[in-house]
């Protein structure tokens, strides 16, 4: 059994075993690689909605939900849809996360001006700019010119240029917006592995 | 039309936190319901960060932006990213996007130089030479820096070696033990088997050597050991798991490090299941007392699956 009676009297936090991780991982299918990878889905939802909803770290968020989840099957309940299940839990988490942030609430008037005032564009770190130019130059040409000019510009002159890719790349509105985002996305995580490396290495 | 513009404001809306409990929550299961719904969600979370480095939200959206996307890494990040990436567009768009032009060839280069002044083509003569020069420099420093290389290169290799050697003798060794038990003697009670890889750092901790970790099926734990250097001392340690591509595997925190020999590392622990065949890159960072995490190195491992 996965749960530590001490950890059910409250005294002290109950953490993942490896029993527990198994019970968790036998809920998801008899295929361990399918069930690794379910559990990998299911986390990276998690991560997403502690994000979406402005928690600090969605990360520590998510592996909490996680780890109540294994120690409701370790004690014996039965889950049918985790990935259900889970999202359930990380509300009832983020319930007690507004309780706490309530405790400490002051009244608007109090609270203090937005920390950062609205982000100068020039303001780009350098290690930013170097990554990015050189992910950039990675792209196919095709995709370097939408992705520089889906998110150039200011309001009217953004639409505009949108306007003018759809005609370039004879695709429907939506179906441009979707292909700009999947290339931000792989330009994204480009340069946060470039910004990650040592400098000599970000080659 | 009209559907997708409202729809469009209510994702903004969820975004800044302005909706209901039960608003939110319709949006969010309707998001892990259609890809298309979580794409639209993902796009207008782009637009929205653009619109904030742009300088383009009003006193109140900003309000609410801040506290929800300047408090975790991950959207402080993706704020940096449309920092920068704003930012290069704009100077694309002021170099009018070579990408954007007709390629015209070497022809409209020389036409170009020609409508110089004899004065500017002097210059960029000068430039062009200076250039030349900048670039034989260049070689011979590569040079150098890869004759260096060479020689750590060999030093690592017999490393290797020795670490292969140690590896072929632990093999044995293993291979032994069973020939050892009594053959009538009832089976031993399970125990979870182990993968073992030793992480080490080496010229720079993100060269690209990698380490093989081979995991077979009646493995259920792979434990790696991250050799540390002498400067590396932290309170704490952190260490992500990813794949190549990106993908977060793990996080592990409060990682503290021990004696390993005339050294010290930290030891972690993952499921043989939370790994798959392929390239991953383990991620190390520091923690000081009260500071941010620091980035230590980052560690590369292929798994392989018998």
């Amino acid at each position: 059994m996965a749960v530590d009676p001490v950890a059910d009297a409250g005294r002290t936090k109950w953490s993942l075993t490896q029993a527990a991780f198994d019970g968790l991982l036998d809920s998801l299918g008899p295929d361990r690689d399918a069930a690794a990878s379910r559990y990998l889905e299911i986390r990276r939802n998690l991560v997403r909605l502690f994000e979406w909803r402005g928690c600090a770290t969605p990360d520590d968020y998510a592996d909490e939900t996680l780890n109540r989840c294994a120690r409701k099957i370790g004690e014996g309940d039965e889950i049918r849809d985790l990935a259900t299940y889970s999202i359930g839990v990380a509300r009832m988490l983020l319930r007690e996360m507004s309780r706490d942030r309530s405790r400490e609430a002051r009244p608007l008037d109090e609270a203090p001006e937005p920390r950062a005032p609205a982000v100068d564009v020039a303001a780009g770190s350098v290690v930013h700019l170097e990554c990015l130019r050189r992910c950039l130059a990675e792209l196919s040409p095709e995709n370097r010119t939408l992705i520089l000019n889906y998110y150039q510009g200011e309001k009217g002159e953004k639409i505009k240029n949108r306007k003018s890719l759809t005609a370039m790349f004879g695709i429907p509105a939506n179906t441009l917006r979707m292909r700009a985002l999947r290339v931000r996305e792989r330009l994204q995580l480009c340069a946060a592995n470039c910004i990650e490396r040592p400098k000599g290495n970000r080659v | 039309m009209r559907s997708e513009r409202v729809d469009e404001m209510l994702l903004v809306r969820y975004l800044l936190g302005e909706l209901t409990e039960e608003e939110q929550v319709r949006v969010e299961d309707r998001a892990f319901e259609s890809r298309d719904y979580l794409g639209a969600l993902d796009a207008a979370e782009a637009d929205l960060i653009d619109a904030y480095v742009r300088g383009e939200l009003t006193h109140e959206q900003r309000r609410a932006f801040e506290p929800r996307f300047l408090v975790s890494p991950q959207r402080r990040s993706k704020v940096e990213f449309a920092k920068a990436l704003a930012q290069v567009s704009d100077e694309a768009k002021a170099a009018k996007i070579p990408a954007m032009q007709p390629r015209q060839g070497w022809s409209a280069l020389l036409a170009l130089f020609r409508g110089w002044s004899p004065a500017l083509q002097f210059a960029a003569g000068m430039a062009a030479l200076l250039c030349v020069a900048g670039g034989i420099w260049v070689m011979s420093q590569n040079a150098a820096m890869r004759a260096q290389m060479a020689a750590v290169d060999s030093q690592q290799q017999q490393l290797r070696l020795q670490i292969e050697q140690e590896r072929k003798r632990a093999d044995t060794l293993a291979a032994q033990i069973p020939k050892q038990q009594p053959s009538a003697s009832p089976p031993a009670p399970s125990v979870p088997s182990v993968a073992l890889l030793v992480l080490s750092p080496g010229l720079s901790r993100g060269d690209n050597r990698v380490e093989r970790l081979v995991v077979s099926p009646a493995m259920q734990i792979a434990h790696i050991d991250v050799q540390l250097e002498a400067r590396d001392y932290y309170p704490s340690f952190k260490a992500e798991l990813r794949t190549r591509g990106g993908q977060e595997i793990l996080t592990r925190s409060s990682l503290t490090r021990h004696r390993a020999g005339a050294a010290y590392a930290i030891s972690l622990d993952v499921p043989a299941t939370a790994l798959t065949a392929g390239e991953y890159e383990l991620a190390l960072k520091g923690i000081a007392a009260g500071g941010p995490a620091e980035d230590i190195g980052f560690y590369y491992f292929r798994v392989q699956k018998q």
